[in-house]
């Protein structure tokens, strides 16, 4: 993928970062953990090359969605 | 699945996949001791100034956009345009570490100290730790500036890849699930 275009997407996630950090609640945490998750997706993929689709990209991505998901919990406990 | 599927040196890997395993473990810690008196973590987290916080995720990912800049003109031989983006990407860091110091110069000016709250603990300690890894990684871009080997100059970029990945899942709850 484009570099400009994946920094693009990681400064336009940052705006939401920022825009969601300023809703309280339960789903508002979701939606930045999520949010979180791809700026880590985007710099995995885009920038440290890791393959999509590939054994080593779920090998990265699906415990790291599982620990937010984790985080989140015990945020919302 | 196998090791040379991996991009890069496969122990840059393991050093990207222990370093997050180690600040996972301590975010998770940070969780845990919050359930312990959520309140006090909110109010302790709302000192924060998450502007500046902001501030240094946009200037961490344009750093590791030149840092993936140089990395791909060092691999088409272009080694101006790779000196170029290593220089950029660390003079990133060093902003990112000058918004950081003026960040902690107000929250200890506030007077919220490591042992303020135990929020404030892990606050110091995860940034910090992330701080340090700043500090390190701007010497790596610079040593790996010199040579200008492509293979080297690929696994100081993923250091730096690396360093901004920790800080996009430190950002969320250090500073913003309050």
């Amino acid at each position: 993928m484009d570099l400009t275009r994946i920094w693009l997407i990681l400064l336009g996630l940052t705006g939401a970062t920022t825009a969601l950090a300023f809703v309280p609640g339960p789903v508002a945490a979701a939606a930045l953990l999520a949010v979180a998750l791809f700026k880590a997706r985007a710099i995995l993929g885009g920038f440290l090359h890791l393959e999509r689709g590939s054994g080593w990209w779920a090998a990265f991505v699906v415990p790291l969605t599982i620990w937010l998901v984790l985080i989140w919990g015990l945020h919302v406990i | 699945m196998r090791l040379q599927d991996l991009p890069g040196e496969p122990i840059m890997w393991v050093l990207i996949a222990s370093e997050l395993l180690v600040f996972a473990a301590g975010i998770t810690a940070m969780a845990g001791v919050r359930l312990t008196d959520p309140a006090g973590f909110a109010a302790a987290q709302a000192q924060l100034h998450g502007w500046m916080a902001a501030l240094n995720t946009a200037i961490l990912v344009t750093s590791g956009f030149f840092a993936a800049r140089a990395e791909r003109a060092c691999r088409r031989g272009d080694r101006r345009g790779a000196r170029v983006g290593l220089a950029l990407a660390a003079l990133g860091g060093a902003g990112f570490l000058a918004v950081k110091a003026v960040e902690y110069a107000g929250d200890l000016r506030a007077g919220l100290g490591m042992e303020s709250h135990p929020f404030f603990t892990f606050y110091y300690l995860l940034t910090g730790f992330h701080a340090a890894h700043v500090l390190f990684g701007i010497g790596v871009l610079a040593l790996v500036a010199i040579r200008l080997r492509t293979e080297e100059v690929q696994a100081g970029a993923a250091f730096w890849h690396m360093v901004d990945l920790v800080w996009v899942l430190l950002l969320p709850p250090v500073y913003l699930l309050g």
